[in-house]
């Protein structure tokens, strides 16, 4: 990165703006597959959920590495929705109980 | 509107096209990736796949059709943020396709790495491996080019 280009960068503000909260009933969990692409993975989650750059790839590598991760939680009608979607994308999600509540 | 335009080898893309339409109407009215409706209610299970199988072919066909005459004649494909979507789709499908049914011998870690050591397949093999890494090539150039935040 040039002088120039790291005097113009800007840091994003926060992401306090993002639709998630990870509390609710259910759970949207996606689960790894060995086919698609980090950058794809990271791309769906930017559009589905709305996330920054930096949440989208954390949940890419909890992906990845760990096998699972839960990206959204709220109420059944919203998590089906997020699941279409993501199932559309052609990411494994499913739904689940969220036995914490 | 962004639009990338992309000369390809038609020598070395042609032969693929075959394999990709092949595997792509192989697909038919199956799902790419298995998914899992147990916590879907049982009513709309089937509605929820069908609509799953349309969406997947509506893709399917935006990524053939860039493969038209013009292709042939001029070796390009246009990409623009109305087919993206789409594209970016399809291309995760024919690819989870082309991994389950036709290179489910090969190892995932060679997959992912793409570290495959081409001799020792056959020529089969060779071209649907040849087809799984250009649909990831497609991929990479459109989240490069059209969502270059996410690259």
């Amino acid at each position: 990165m040039t002088i120039d280009e790291a005097q113009t960068t800007t840091a994003p503000i926060s992401e306090t703006a993002e639709t998630t909260a990870l509390v609710g009933p259910w759970k949207v969990v996606v689960l790894n597959d060995p086919v698609n692409l980090m950058s794809y993975v990271v791309l769906v989650f930017r559009k589905v959920f709305g996330f920054g750059e930096s949440r989208a790839r954390k949940h890419m590598l909890e992906v990845h590495e760990v096998g699972r991760s839960i990206v959204w939680c709220g109420l059944r009608e919203q998590a089906e929705h997020f699941a279409f979607i993501l199932q559309q994308w052609h990411l494994t999600a499913i739904l689940e109980r969220n036995e914490t509540d | 509107m962004k639009r990338i335009e992309v000369k390809l080898s038609l020598a070395v893309v042609a032969p693929l096209l075959d394999v990709i339409k092949a595997v792509s109407e192989s697909l038919d009215d199956q799902l790419a990736a298995a998914v899992q409706l147990e916590r879907i209610d049982v009513d709309l299970r089937k509605a929820w796949r069908d609509e799953l199988v349309a969406s997947q072919n509506g893709d399917v066909q935006s990524l053939l059709a860039l493969f038209d005459s013009d292709f042939f004649a001029s070796g390009v494909v246009n990409f623009d943020e109305d087919n993206a979507d789409a594209i970016l789709r399809a291309c995760a499908a024919v690819r989870l396709r082309l991994k389950d049914h036709y290179l489910n011998d090969m190892a995932d870690e060679a997959l992912e790495s793409g570290e495959v050591a081409l001799e020792v397949l056959t020529v089969d093999q060779r071209r649907y491996f040849m087809c799984y890494l250009f649909l990831a090539t497609v991929q990479e150039l459109v989240i490069e080019h059209l969502e270059p935040s996410v690259s």
